[in-house]
């Protein structure tokens, strides 16, 4: 099956037809996107903020990360699991969506930065070395500067993605 | 009077230009958007303190004043970018009641924040005000979240 066609059968699942039809299901599904958005990203900026040496100056890089990535991680699975549901109200429609394919593109560019930033085994000790330093490495501020800048293009597409939908 | 101002705005010539574009509003839309982000990843961090989770090295004091420069830029940007998409649709928003109960949420959680919410994070270190730390954060989570809610309801009202 070609991948328009699998979206055309997901359209007609019932979990699709629900998301699609009921009252409150999609309002609820978008709520909570948008506030698990706010755990994600908010604190991905507080770790970039730290990374760049602006914010949070008074506590280690390492502790940053430590102590804040479980509830980055937490939040992204939430991002995720919601924006699943949201692109199953109407798969078809978004699969032809050109901002839709263009913030699927970014993420996987984002996720790549990430996971280049965190691959190390031992990257919380690497880290634990910036800990005394205000100013981190350069390229630890490119991986932020990435960081920050690909995911505010993934909200301003994926915002986009319902104002220009194909007819 | 409001609703006069509201008028006014939606057709000054700012008004008039971001509701005539296809775009302008959209974009406005995603800076409110990242400020959310920034607002919020500074508000649950601190909150979190307060539950004793997160950032704990620290005391919450020092936590609070290092987070409090986010804070502010992400409020502020959700201040302009909001008058700007508000003064574009103004009547309309002034009787969306969704918008209202938003309005409502977020006057009480800038006081709430900028009073009592504020003199026990900069205060705030002893054990002795565990329970009062966690009500605290518990109430600031609830109203930046009606916040958030009221907002996105706007559009489905």
């Amino acid at each position: 099956m070609s991948l328009l066609g699998t979206m055309q059968w997901l359209e007609t699942t019932q979990a699709s037809v629900w998301l699609r039809e009921s009252l409150w299901g999609y309002p609820i599904v978008e709520s909570i996107h948008v506030l698990s958005l706010t755990l994600f990203f908010g604190f991905a900026i507080l770790l970039d903020l730290r990374l760049l040496g602006i914010g949070l100056r008074h506590t280690k890089v390492s502790e940053v990360a430590e102590r804040i990535l479980p509830w980055t991680f937490a939040g992204a699975a939430i991002v995720v699991a919601s924006g699943l549901l949201l692109f199953l109200g109407d798969p078809a429609k978004f699969y032809g969506s050109i901002f839709m394919r263009v913030k699927f593109a970014l993420l996987g560019l984002a996720a790549l930065n990430a996971w280049l930033f965190h691959r190390s085994a031992t990257w919380v000790k690497r880290l634990s070395q910036w800990d005394g330093a205000t100013a981190t490495p350069i390229r630890a501020k490119a991986a932020a500067i990435a960081s920050l800048f690909l995911w505010c293009v993934i909200i301003g597409t994926g915002r986009w993605i319902a104002y220009f939908l194909p007819a | 009077m409001l609703l006069d101002l509201t008028r006014w705005l939606e057709h000054s010539a700012l008004g008039q230009g971001i509701h005539n574009s296809s775009w302008l509003f959209p974009f406005i839309e995603v800076f409110h958007l990242i400020a959310i982000a920034v607002l919020g990843g500074a508000v649950i961090l601190t909150d979190l303190r307060l539950f004793g989770w997160g950032l704990r090295s620290q005391p919450v004091s020092q936590l609070a004043r290092d987070v409090q420069p986010v804070l502010n830029a992400g409020l502020v940007t959700l201040i302009v970018s909001g008058l700007l998409l508000y003064i574009s649709e103004g009547a309309k928003m002034y009787f969306n009641q969704a918008f209202r109960i938003k309005m409502l949420f977020l006057l009480v959680a800038v006081v709430y924040t900028f009073t009592w919410h504020r003199r026990i994070t900069i205060s705030g270190n002893g054990a002795a005000s565990a329970t009062r730390g966690r009500m605290t954060a518990l109430l600031s989570l609830l109203l930046w979240t009606g916040v958030g809610l009221g907002g996105r309801a706007i559009g489905f009202v």
